[in-house]
C-alpha cells in the first residue's frame, strides 16, 4: 500500500505541491491527470527523490515504510519506479552494462543472488522478446539516438527487470505517436498486476483508453481537487480543465 | 636650466631563469666527438635558460621548479624492462660505441622551439636509452613492451628513438612507475617513414611523489600513421608534451589522452601539431578526470604552414571536475597560413550531470556506482577510438582500479 499524507515539495524555494492526500491499495491504477504547472512532475520526483525537490512537511510511505529519507537508490530497492517523461541519454554506458548493475544493485538490496552475465542475458533477453525490443539495443548507449517510442519501450523493460511494486509513470505517453502509445502500453499491461500498485500521470486522457486506471484524481494548482472512478477522465475531456478549475474555485 | 638626464639602464628583462640550473653540473667527458658536443651543446642551453618557469608562455600553468629542487647533482638509474618478443630493442648506450650515422642526426636535431630547456637536460647528460629501428616492409605484430620503473631519490634523463622503415608497423606499450621521489625527465623521437604505422601508448603510473616530465618529437612522413596516447595517473607532476610534424601528404596524427587525477596531483598535456604538407589529417582528444585539489592542463596547438592545403585536424579537451577544490586550464590555438583547410577546436570544462545521475540512482544504482559508471563512460571515449584492443582493455582496467581506490 502507497499511502501520501499532506505533502508539500518545494523547488527552488518556491512550493509547488500544497498537500497532497492518496492512498494507493495493492493492484490498484491511479491516474493524476492535471494541467501544465499542477505539480505533476514535482510529485513524481518528490516520490523517486531527486535532488532539490524538498519536502517541507507531511510523508509517503510503501508499505508502511517511509520513502522520504530514502535515497534515490534505496527507494528503487524498496520498489519505486519512476518512468521518466524524458529518459536521459548517458553517453558511453552500454545498455546492458546499466541493465545489469541495475539489476544487481537491486537484487542484493532485496537480498537476493546477483546475476552473472549469462543469466542476466538471458532474463533480459526474455523480457525484451515479452515487449517486442530489439536485442541491438543492449548494446547501445542508454538511450542515445533513441527515438521517443524506443525509450519509452526502455523504461518499460526496465520496470519489467526491476519488478517494483509501486511504478509511477511520469506522462509516458509525451512525445509518443499513436502506434508507439499503444506499444508502450501494452508493455505496461503486461506488466499489471495484483501484487504492482500504478501512479500514472499524464495530462491527457488518451493514455487512459489504453491503461484503464480505477481511481482519477484531478491535481491543480499543487492540491487535489478532484477524485473519482474512470469517468472522471472522460468527464475533464469533455469539459477541460479550465471547467474543473472553475468548479474548484 | 636643462640639466641632463641620468639614463639608468636596466638588465633587459628575460624569460629564462640561468641561475635555477645552478645545481647541475658537466658529466664526465668521454665518448665519440658527436657525444661530446651534444652534452656541451646541451649543457650550455641549460645554464642559459635554466629550468622553466611560469614566466614562459608555455609554462603559465604548470610550475615545476618546487618539485624539482635538490634534484640534478647527480645522475641516478632506473630499472628498464623489455617484454620483446621480435628482439627489435637495442641499447643506446652499447649503439654509442659506433653510432650509426642516422641516430646521431636524430638524437643531435635541435628542439623546435626556444622554451625547452628539460629537452637540452635530456642532452646534457646523454648516456642511455631505448632504440627500436624497424626496416622498411617489416610488419611487427607483437607489441613491444617497456616498463620503466624509476627509484626513490633517482634523477634519470633518458633518450629514446623508434624509426619505422617504409610500410613498417610497429606498437610499442610504455609502463612507467616507481617508488619514493624521483624525477624521470626524458626525449622521444618518433620517425614515421613512408606509409608506416606508429601506435604508441604510454600507461602513466607513477609514483605518487614523482615528477614526470617527458617531450616527443614525431616526425611523420607521406601517408604515414602515428597514434599516440597517455593515460597519466601518477604522478605529483607531470608534463606530456608532444611536438608532431606531419612532413608528408596525406599524412595522419592522432593524439589522445585520458588525464585521472586526485590529490594535489598536477597534469599537463601540451601538444603541438605541425601540419606541413598538403591532404593530412590530424586529431587531438584529451579527456581528464580531476578530483581533490588536481590540477589539469592542456595546452594544444594546430599549425598549419602555408602549403598544407586540405588540412583536416580537430581538437577537443574535455574536463570533468569531481570536486570544488579541482582545477582546469585549457589552451587551444589554431595557427593557419594554408587555404582551404578545416581546423576545429573546443574545450570544455563541467561536473558530472546531476541528471544522469539520478537516472542511475533511481534504477537502483547506489551512487559510487552511478558516479562511476558515468566516469568510466566518460573516458571511455577516448579508449573506445584507440587501434589496439589491448591497450583498450589495459586503459579500462587501469581506470576500473583508480575509481575503487
Amino acid at each position: 500500500m502507497i499511502e501520501i499524507k499532506d505533502l508539500h515539495v518545494e523547488t527552488d524555494d518556491k512550493e509547488i505541491l500544497k498537500g497532497i492526500d492518496l492512498t494507493l491499495q495493492k493492484g490498484e491504477v491511479h491516474a493524476i491527470m492535471g494541467p501544465n504547472g499542477s505539480g505533476k512532475s514535482t510529485l513524481s520526483y518528490a516520490l523517486a527523490g531527486r535532488d532539490g525537490y524538498n519536502v517541507t512537511k507531511g510523508t509517503a510511505s510503501i508499505n508502511e515504510q517511509s520513502l522520504l529519507d530514502m535515497l534515490p537508490e534505496e527507494r528503487a530497492a524498496a520498489g519505486v519506479f519512476l518512468a521518466f517523461q524524458y529518459p536521459v541519454e548517458i553517453p558511453g554506458v552500454q545498455m546492458s552494462n546499466f541493465l545489469k548493475t541495475a539489476l544487481n544493485a537491486v537484487r542484493k538490496a532485496r537480498g537476493k543472488d546477483e546475476l552473472d552475465a549469462l543469466e542476466f542475458l538471458k532474463l533480459a533477453k526474455k523480457k525484451m522478446k515479452e515487449l517486442g525490443v530489439s536485442d541491438d539495443m543492449l548494446k547501445r548507449p542508454v538511450n542515445v539516438g533513441a527515438s521517443g517510442g524506443e525509450k519509452k519501450r526502455n523504461e518499460v523493460l526496465q520496470m519489467a527487470l526491476l519488478e517494483p511494486s509501486f511504478a509511477v509513470l511520469d506522462e509516458t505517453d509525451s512525445g509518443l505517436d499513436i502506434d508507439s502509445l499503444k506499444i508502450v502500453a501494452d508493455g505496461i499491461n503486461k506488466l499489471r498486476s495484483p501484487e504492482r500498485t500504478f501512479l500514472v500521470i499524464t495530462h491527457y486522457q488518451r493514455l487512459l483508453d489504453y491503461i484503464k486506471p480505477d481511481v482519477v484524481h484531478i491535481l491543480a494548482d499543487g492540491r487535489i481537487i478532484k477524485s473519482g472512478g474512470p469517468e472522471l477522465a472522460l468527464e475533464l475531456e469533455e469539459k477541460g480543465y479550465a471547467g474543473f478549475l472553475g468548479q474548484a474555485a | 636650466m636643462s640639466a641632463s638626464k641620468n639614463i639608468m639602464k636596466f638588465p633587459k628583462k628575460s624569460r629564462y631563469k640561468p641561475e635555477t640550473a645552478d645545481v647541475f653540473v658537466p658529466m664526465e667527458e668521454g665518448g665519440a666527438d658527436w657525444l661530446r658536443a651534444l652534452r656541451k651543446s646541451g649543457f650550455d642551453e641549460l645554464k642559459e635558460q635554466g629550468l622553466p618557469t611560469p614566466k614562459l608562455e608555455r609554462w603559465k600553468y604548470t610550475n615545476l621548479l618546487p618539485l624539482v629542487k635538490n634534484f640534478g647533482a647527480e645522475l641516478g638509474a632506473s630499472d628498464v624492462v623489455y617484454e620483446d618478443p621480435d628482439k627489435l630493442v637495442q641499447n643506446m648506450g652499447v649503439l654509442f660505441e659506433d653510432a650509426p650515422r642516422w641516430l646521431i642526426d636524430v638524437l643531435s636535431q635541435a628542439p623546435v622551439r626556444d622554451d625547452m630547456a628539460l629537452w637540452h637536460l635530456c642532452n646534457a647528460y646523454i648516456r642511455d636509452g631505448v632504440v627500436i629501428d624497424v626496416p622498411a616492409g617489416e610488419i611487427v605484430d607483437k607489441p613491444v613492451e617497456i616498463t620503466i620503473t624509476g627509484h626513490d631519490g633517482a634523477f634519470f634523463v633518458p633518450r629514446t628513438v623508434f624509426r619505422l622503415g617504409e610500410g613498417a608497423e610497429l606498437t610499442v606499450i610504455e609502463f612507467h612507475k616507481g617508488e619514493g621521489r624521483y624525477w624521470n625527465n626524458r626525449v622521444t623521437n618518433v620517425i614515421v617513414g613512408p606509409n608506416a604505422r606508429m601506435r604508441h601508448y604510454r600507461i602513466q603510473e607513477n609514483s605518487a611523489d614523482a615528477v614526470y616530465t617527458q617531450n616527443t618529437h614525431v616526425q611523420i612522413e607521406r601517408d604515414g600513421t602515428y597514434e599516440g596516447f597517455t593515460l597519466a595517473a601518477g604522478a605529483a607532476l607531470s608534463r606530456n608534451q608532444i611536438h608532431a610534424e606531419l612532413s608528408g601528404s596525406n599524412a595522419t596524427c592522432d593524439v589522445s589522452g585520458i588525464n585521472i587525477l586526485r590529490g594535489s596531483q598536477h597534469g599537463d598535456t601540451t601538444l603541438e601539431i605541425e601540419h606541413k604538407a598538403p591532404h593530412c589529417t590530424s586529431h587531438q582528444f584529451i579527456r581528464s578526470v580531476l578530483g581533490d585539489q588536481a590540477h589539469g592542463v592542456f595546452q594544444g596547438k594546430v599549425y598549419v604552414s602555408r602549403g598544407a592545403d586540405k588540412t583536416d585536424a580537430d581538437q577537443l579537451s574535455n574536463a570533468l571536475l569531481l570536486s570544488e577544490g579541482a582545477e582546469m586550464d585549457t589552451k587551444p590555438e589554431l595557427e593557419i597560413y594554408a587555404e582551404d583547410v578545416k581546423c576545429s577546436h573546443g574545450a570544455t570544462t563541467g561536473k558530472l550531470e546531476d541528471e544522469s545521475l539520478f537516472y542511475l540512482r533511481s534504477r537502483g544504482v547506489p551512487e559510487d556506482q552511478a558516479r562511476a559508471l558515468l566516469i568510466e563512460a566518460f573516458v571511455d571515449e577516448v579508449a573506445d577510438k584507440l587501434g589496439d584492443e589491448a591497450v583498450r582493455e589495459i586503459v579500462r582496467k587501469r581506470v576500473e582500479i583508480w575509481l575503487k581506490k
